[in-house]
């Protein structure tokens, strides 16, 4: 059986099966003289433990280390080392393999297991030259570090000075299957695809930061320009009939001479425009104080009252916006008109649509009643019409 | 060339300022935008002046025929007539131009003008519909020729096409119930098939009361109606032809029992339950070969199956899962899945004509409930709650739920009851005596 398993185990593997054999038979044989077990293994162990005591003080240091080393080469040889529980006990027993190996010192050894080995192991220690140079742990040796070098950029090139030879194309399928070439068919001209851009191969072996990244900071802060001349400025404050002259003028080309004065005209322009719309409108038609809340809510709720929902139907998954024209009374002035719809087929939005008319019609009564001193903002009104709280759910 | 772009900059920056400064200004001179998300759910008020008598001899019709309009109208919950003691302005006649500040004063917001006609055995309804507030005639103006004994029927088609161009949807006034009509002790039961119109009028009995018959289905076309009859001692599903009542029994599969039957979507066919060796599996049988197929196969109680609008799938119950439950599974059958997930056993599924949602019965903690709920069976909601109530059916737009409602007691009896899919608008059917097993057919052509 030992035979058999020698190839497929490895010499250690082997040697370490032979001395657990040789240990489990030694132990079982042992224990089936042994009558009575618990004196004996009391008696034992002190008996054990000074013999080996003696044979140990007895020993040099050097033995057990040569020892070990020989262990191995016991196996190689194939002859082993106990030969008494080889011949006592079938070799057959598997369990070697199952049982956890003891640790190799106490197989050397023919005698009794108790023999500790990590005790000369530990003796054997003396040998000044196994302890490393604790080198980790080395405090700097310098602490009064007075400059800080700043890691320098490492001046590394990413690409090769000279060009890499471009790699071979890869294989590309087309997209039609092409009828293999026979060794008949004329050759067909090979043309030359023109090689893919490639960037060439990295010259360094791994990846460094720019040495000079291009920097996009302002070299230099240039000065605040100095203001314009005088001639091109008035034209903002202008009166709205002058502001037009003067806007008129700045699409004149010609009268500025540099690029400066263009842009000086052009912020002229654009102040003098934006100052004649809002005093064009407010003197047109001033809107007065915008509408507050309540004004809003007001109207709000005056249009509530009449929307009339049918949470069963399929208009009630249409949200509509409608938007009309109010008088200066508050009554709806021509048509209501649909401006918007969000679900449902046409004819749930045509029901929708009815719906929100008849709502705003029939709440009007005798116009709503909306701030009279507002009536630029609320002359045209837009309303949208959402059922979705009042679906049924 | 840095000094004209940095100049640019500010030159456009400060085009922006001065435009955003301007921006309030511009934007308070715009529409005032309002959102309105909280209506009201009332009846919409309608005024319905009689429909005017053209002919002598027409005066009987004219006022009957705009009871009827009224009524039907009045009674999907979703109307109220206005009292004509509170009209302002006489109606006029049919040609006549309408005083529609009078009629917005006592706040009608439909106005129904109609006229009536009679000549020779022949009857002519003609009718007009005005938006109040808007000031002008919603849809043109419709006229309906029949016999005088149709009367009723155009009546109700005046309603439908009211209904429709009010509320966007299609009305449901002018079809016809089939159900199982009651009388006797309930120890000693008689049950016979009637027919009548929506609204409990122009009752008909289609079979004697000289065997049990149960559970009558309408076909899509409603010229037919299937139902379970023990004629012979053991359930079987008849076939009845409407017109003439002549009925026979459908041949389907072999099997002690044939019960549930429903046409399909295009009525060729008929989907029903067929127990054998106590098991009960669904079958659906050819109308025109014959031929049967099984859909289902498990050793459950599969009954009560519908098919959707389109016809690609079955929902029915089953006690697969130990209770009884819905599920949902292809019109050819295959894997079902359950929909119906709530305390509780469900039952009798029928799904709406729109498609959108299933109506069913649920027993809970001893009572009964309709109910619909989506056809993945989420947003479910009990319409009804009562000591019994059971097998409900969909009105062909798929707005109204019409079931059989019993009372308690050993004089309870059963009797039809209608609700709105909303849930308002609970009321009872009139039928003579008591009534079971509605099945609501679809409008008539």
């Amino acid at each position: 059986m030992t035979m058999a398993l020698r190839p497929q185990m490895t010499p250690g593997t082997s040697v370490s099966a032979v001395a657990h054999a040789a240990l489990i038979v030694w132990l079982i044989v042992g224990w089936g003289f042994n009558s009575d077990p618990l004196p004996f293994e009391v008696t034992q162990v002190s008996v054990v433990s000074g013999d080996e005591y003696a044979a140990l003080v007895a020993a040099t240091s050097p033995q057990p280390s040569t020892d070990q080393p020989d262990a191995p080469a016991a196996p190689a040889a194939d002859t082993p080392p106990p030969p008494a529980p080889a011949a006592e006990t079938p070799p057959a027993q598997p369990t070697p393999e199952a049982v956890q190996p003891p640790p190799p010192a106490a197989e050397a050894p023919p005698p009794p297991a108790p023999e500790p080995p990590p005790t000369p192991a530990v003796v054997d220690d003396t040998a000044p030259v196994a302890p490393e140079p604790p080198a980790p742990v080395q405090p700097p040796p310098d602490p009064t570090l007075t400059v800080s070098p700043r890691p320098a950029e490492r001046p590394a090139t990413r690409v090769a000075p000279t060009p890499v030879a471009p790699p071979p194309p890869d294989t590309q399928i087309a997209e039609t299957a092409t009828a293999a070439a026979s060794q008949d068919a004329p050759s067909p001209t090979v043309v030359e695809k023109p090689a893919e851009a490639a960037a060439p191969q990295e010259a360094a072996s791994q990846i460094v930061p720019e040495a000079t990244p291009p920097s996009r900071a302002p070299t230099t802060s240039p000065r605040p320009p100095a203001r314009p001349p005088q001639a091109a400025r008035p034209a903002a404050p202008q009166t709205p009939a002058q502001t037009a002259t003067a806007s008129s003028e700045t699409p004149k080309p010609a009268a500025p001479a540099s690029n400066e004065t263009a842009v000086n005209a052009a912020v002229a322009a654009a102040l003098a425009a934006a100052t004649s719309s809002s005093s064009a409108s407010a003197s047109a038609a001033n809107p007065g104080p915008p509408m507050t809340g309540s004004e809003r809510d007001a109207f709000r709720v005056a249009v509530n009252a009449c929307w009339n929902v049918d949470a069963g139907s399929q208009a009630a998954r249409v949200i509509l916006t409608v938007q009309f024209d109010l008088d200066q009374g508050g009554k709806v002035v021509g048509d209501i008109r649909q401006i918007g719809a969000e679900g449902g087929d046409s004819t749930a939005v045509n029901t929708a649509f009815q719906a929100a008319r008849r709502a705003i019609l029939r709440c009007q009564k005798d116009g709503y009643q909306l701030p009279a001193d507002k009536y630029e903002q609320w002359k045209q009104v837009e309303i949208t019409f959402d059922p979705s709280g009042m679906r049924l759910r | 060339m840095t000094r004209p772009f940095s100049t640019y900059f500010a030159a456009l920056l400060a085009a922006v300022l001065v435009a955003g400064a301007a921006t309030p200004v511009l934007a308070q001179s715009g529409p005032l935008r309002i959102t309105i998300d909280q209506g009201i759910m009332e009846p919409l008020p309608f005024a319905a002046p009689g429909f005017q008598a053209e002919t002598t001899g027409s005066e009987q019709f004219a006022a009957d025929i705009a009871r009827v309009v009224a009524e039907d109208l009045a009674g999907t919950g979703l109307f109220r007539q206005i009292d004509p003691a509170s009209f302002i302005s006489a109606p006029g006649g049919f040609g006549d131009q309408v005083a529609f500040a009078d009629w917005r004063a006592i706040n009608a917001q439909a106005l129904i003008k109609g006229a009536v006609s009679v000549s020779g055995g022949q009857l002519v309804v003609k009718f007009r519909l005005y938006d109040v507030f808007a000031g002008g005639e919603l849809g043109e103006g419709m006229q309906l020729a029949g016999t005088t004994d149709g009367w009723r029927r155009m009546a109700h088609k005046v309603a439908d096409q009211v209904y429709s161009r009010i509320t966007g949807e299609s009305g449901y006034f002018d079809s016809r119930v089939v159900f199982v009509s009651e009388s006797g002790p309930k120890d000693n039961r008689q049950k016979r098939l009637a027919i009548m119109d929506y609204d409990g009028a122009n009752l008909q009995y289609l079979t004697d009361s000289g065997s049990i018959v149960l559970a009558p289905r309408f076909s899509p076309s409603g010229d037919r109606v299937l139902y379970t009859s023990y004629e012979s001692g053991f359930p079987r599903i008849n076939l009845l032809d409407v017109a003439t009542v002549g009925r026979r029994e459908i041949q389907t599969q072999a099997g002690e029992m044939t019960f549930s039957p429903r046409f399909s979507h295009d009525g060729r066919s008929v989907i029903y339950s067929l127990s054998n060796g106590g098991n009960t599996d669904l079958y659906r049988t050819d109308l025109g070969t014959g031929q049967s197929s099984q859909l289902t196969n498990a050793p459950s109680i599969e009954t009560a199956p519908s098919l959707s609008p389109d016809g690609s799938q079955i929902v029915f119950e089953s006690d697969r899962s130990g209770t009884q439950q819905l599920y949902i599974m292809s019109a050819n059958g295959g894997e079902p899945r359950r929909i119906s997930f709530g305390d509780g056993r469900y039952g009798t599924p029928v799904w709406s004509p729109r498609g959108d949602l299933i109506a069913f019965t649920k027993q809970n903690q001893g009572r009964f409930h309709i109910g619909v709920m989506r056809t993945d069976g989420s947003e479910e909601r009990l319409l009804t709650a009562s000591f019994l109530d059971e097998g409900p059916t969909w009105s062909p737009n798929g707005r109204v739920v019409m079931f059989a409602r019993e009372t308690q007691g050993a004089s309870g009896a059963s009797t039809l009851y209608s609700v709105d899919v909303s849930g308002r608008n609970l009321k009872q059917v009139p039928t003579p005596g008591g009534a079971s097993d509605p099945s609501w057919g679809p409008l008539q052509p």
